[in-house]
């Protein structure tokens, strides 16, 4: 099964589940229904599924607006910088509904464009960005078992949310992993324990971490794999507890944003542990980021490899 | 209109003036550490949309909206206790003035942004078609509000969905201190609704009763045929003043924010006398003295309410 398959599955099916329920979107009941994120869209008694016309801040604004009215309501958007029309209702009227806990429910479901070769309008393909600029809650799905957790608890649930699904992992064969735990608010997800190493991934780098794991696995290292789905404040304690523990910490962030949540993790780290190797992997943005391109996180794992095996 | 002016009409509009007056009042004496927006000569269509507005009915407005909340709140001390950020203001403090709002009274949502209530309030009404409730939503925007994006989209999502909307603009000519003239070309509403399928109709001369007959039928037939309609009000806002310019001649300082610095208060409230002030049309109802007597009363009431005597 591939990746958008599953998505897709989960949504369909908790959203054929829930009474007055209003899905929205462009084209989402249309055409490739965006590429099959929302392809046999159901709504259960009462609800409704309407392809809109293509008017983002009204989109952003029609939500909260339902929200206020005790109506909940998805809605699905093919990329995610088409968001960006709709910042002041995410940012404004957010505010005022959040003074009161609203009983609906309003979740956004955006495809985040990191595929490569889309040019200038990737620049900001930083799930990050959208939820720090208004403290919104904001979950990014890399994998079977956080898209089952995070779909199944926010799709549909008091308040307000950002999901964020990754263009580049839509043809891709769905990772099936298994976490070792999660953290209340499905933020935190702990794949794998090890003695040896510790690795952190951000925003939607989950899979170039399980790679590094499995390499270092290879080459007898055993290392910890945590996966950071959010950027609303997270408890860092697990991460923190695991790094005290094996004294070598891996950060992966593929973001692209000037504020990297991975910054604020090791600050933590730093202040908290006493490391002997800390290796911290970001997007070089030196060069023409403006141009297309792969957009790829470029990963050397046999250094990394070395690094920690001479610690070993 | 019925053969008989309601009274209580011309009550609400002097009440409405001169609890605004006294709001300004305290702002000239510097008692506000928030931006307040009075809509004084807005006291018409206030009252109309309240006389108008039945139970399953809901209202957004824009930052522009203490006579829309005088006139839902039946009072002034709530107000202006949130106005003071006072614990016991309306939304104890939390909300101010641009944000203001009175869900308990069906007055759901205003906003400090131009264009933001307009996709709100068009979520409101798809909430009300979802849940299959049969209640019209109101929706206050400007002349300047509408120059926004958000006008449009609104307005055709609210045809393309078939949901019961009025759409109120305030058109007193202002963006701030800039006229229509001065930053756009004109536009005509009744062809921008017909473009859309929406209905339009245009009110004028401050005439309150004239008004809420007119939002009475528009609110039957948006109901009746699930449709959104604008209604265009002209509006004067008063409590301006001139201001010099540097070569000597004069410029008018329309009022957007802040105090009506030239503005008094007494016990009757007319600031023109001219159909640009509700206040001033009432005469055609009633006669001034029965008028002034009315005010003299509430100007007394409103002192009693908020403290003052």
């Amino acid at each position: 099964m591939k990746y958008i398959e599953y998505i897709n599955e989960l949504i369909v099916k908790n959203t054929e589940a829930t009474e007055q329920l209003v899905l929205f979107g462009e084209n989402i009941a249309a055409g490739s229904c965006i590429s099959g994120l929302t392809k046999n869209l159901k709504v259960g008694k009462g609800g409704l599924i309407i392809n809109t016309p293509n008017s983002e801040n009204t989109h952003a604004g029609l939500g909260l607006g339902m929200m206020l009215n005790g109506v909940s309501s998805v809605l699905f958007m093919k990329q995610q910088d088409f968001l960006l029309l709709g910042i002041d209702q995410l940012v404004n009227t957010y505010n005022f509904i959040r003074i009161n806990k609203p009983r609906a429910s309003f979740t956004i479901v955006f495809v985040i464009v990191d595929s490569g070769y889309q040019g200038l309008q990737s620049s900001i393909n930083n799930f990050g960005d959208f939820c720090s600029m208004a403290r919104i809650p904001g979950f990014a799905i890399t994998n079977q078992a956080d898209a089952k957790e995070i779909i199944n608890s926010h799709l549909v649930s008091p308040g307000f949310r950002i999901i964020g699904v990754s263009q580049r992992l839509f043809g891709q064969p769905l990772i099936e992993v298994e976490t070792l735990k999660a953290n209340n608010d499905k933020t935190l997800f702990q794949y794998k324990s090890g003695a040896n190493a510790t690795i952190a991934c951000f925003n939607l780098s989950f899979p170039n971490g399980l790679e590094l794991h499995n390499k270092l696995k290879e080459k007898g290292i055993d290392s910890s794999l945590f996966s950071v789905n959010a950027v609303t404040p997270i408890d860092w304690s697990d991460i923190i507890k695991d790094v005290e523990k094996t004294k070598n910490l891996v950060v992966i962030d593929d973001s692209k944003s000037e504020n990297f949540s991975s910054d604020n993790f090791l600050v933590h780290a730093y202040q908290k542990c006493e490391m002997k190797n800390t290796i911290v992997i970001k997007r070089d943005m030196s060069g023409d980021w403006l141009s297309p391109s792969s957009d790829l996180l470029q990963i050397n794992s046999d250094e990394i490899v070395n690094i920690l095996s001479r610690q070993k | 209109m019925d053969n008989k002016p309601d009274i209580n009409v011309a009550k609400e509009i002097l009440r409405l003036r001169l609890s605004q007056l006294f709001v300004n009042e305290k702002y000239k004496a510097g008692q506000f550490k928030i931006p307040i927006h009075l809509a004084l000569g807005h006291e018409a269509i206030a009252v109309a949309v309240d006389f108008t507005m039945r139970e399953n009915d809901l209202l957004a407005c824009t930052h522009r909206n203490i006579h829309y909340n005088l006139a839902r709140a039946k009072a002034l001390k709530p107000i202006l206790d949130e106005y003071l950020l006072k614990k016991e203001g309306l939304a104890g403090a939390r909300l101010g003035s641009m944000n203001l709002a009175n869900p308990e009274k069906n007055l759901i949502y205003t906003s400090s942004i131009l264009g933001n209530n307009l996709p709100v309030a068009t979520g409101l009404a798809l909430g009300q078609k979802a849940k299959d409730i049969k209640g019209l939503v109101y929706v206050t925007t400007g002349d300047g509000a509408i120059e926004e994006g958000s006008f449009y989209e609104s307005l055709l999502f609210m045809k393309s969905n078939s949901l019961a909307v009025l759409v109120i603009i305030e058109n007193n000519d202002w963006s701030m201190h800039t006229r229509i003239h001065e930053r756009r070309s004109a536009i005509d509403f009744s062809k921008l609704a017909a473009s859309l399928g929406l209905g339009y109709e245009k009110l004028d001369g401050n005439d309150t009763y004239h008004y809420i007959d007119c939002i009475r039928k528009i609110r039957e037939r948006a109901l009746k045929d699930a449709t959104a309609t604008v209604l265009e009000v002209n509006i004067n806002t008063l409590g301006g003043w001139n201001v010099k310019n540097p070569d000597g001649t004069e410029r008018y300082m329309h009022l957007h924010a802040g105090q009506a610095s030239k503005t008094i208060i007494t016990d009757w409230p007319e600031l023109e006398h001219s159909t640009n002030d509700p206040v001033f049309v009432l005469q055609k109802y009633f006669t001034e003295d029965t008028l002034k007597a009315l005010s003299s009363e509430i100007f007394k009431n409103i002192k009693e309410e908020i403290g003052e005597i």
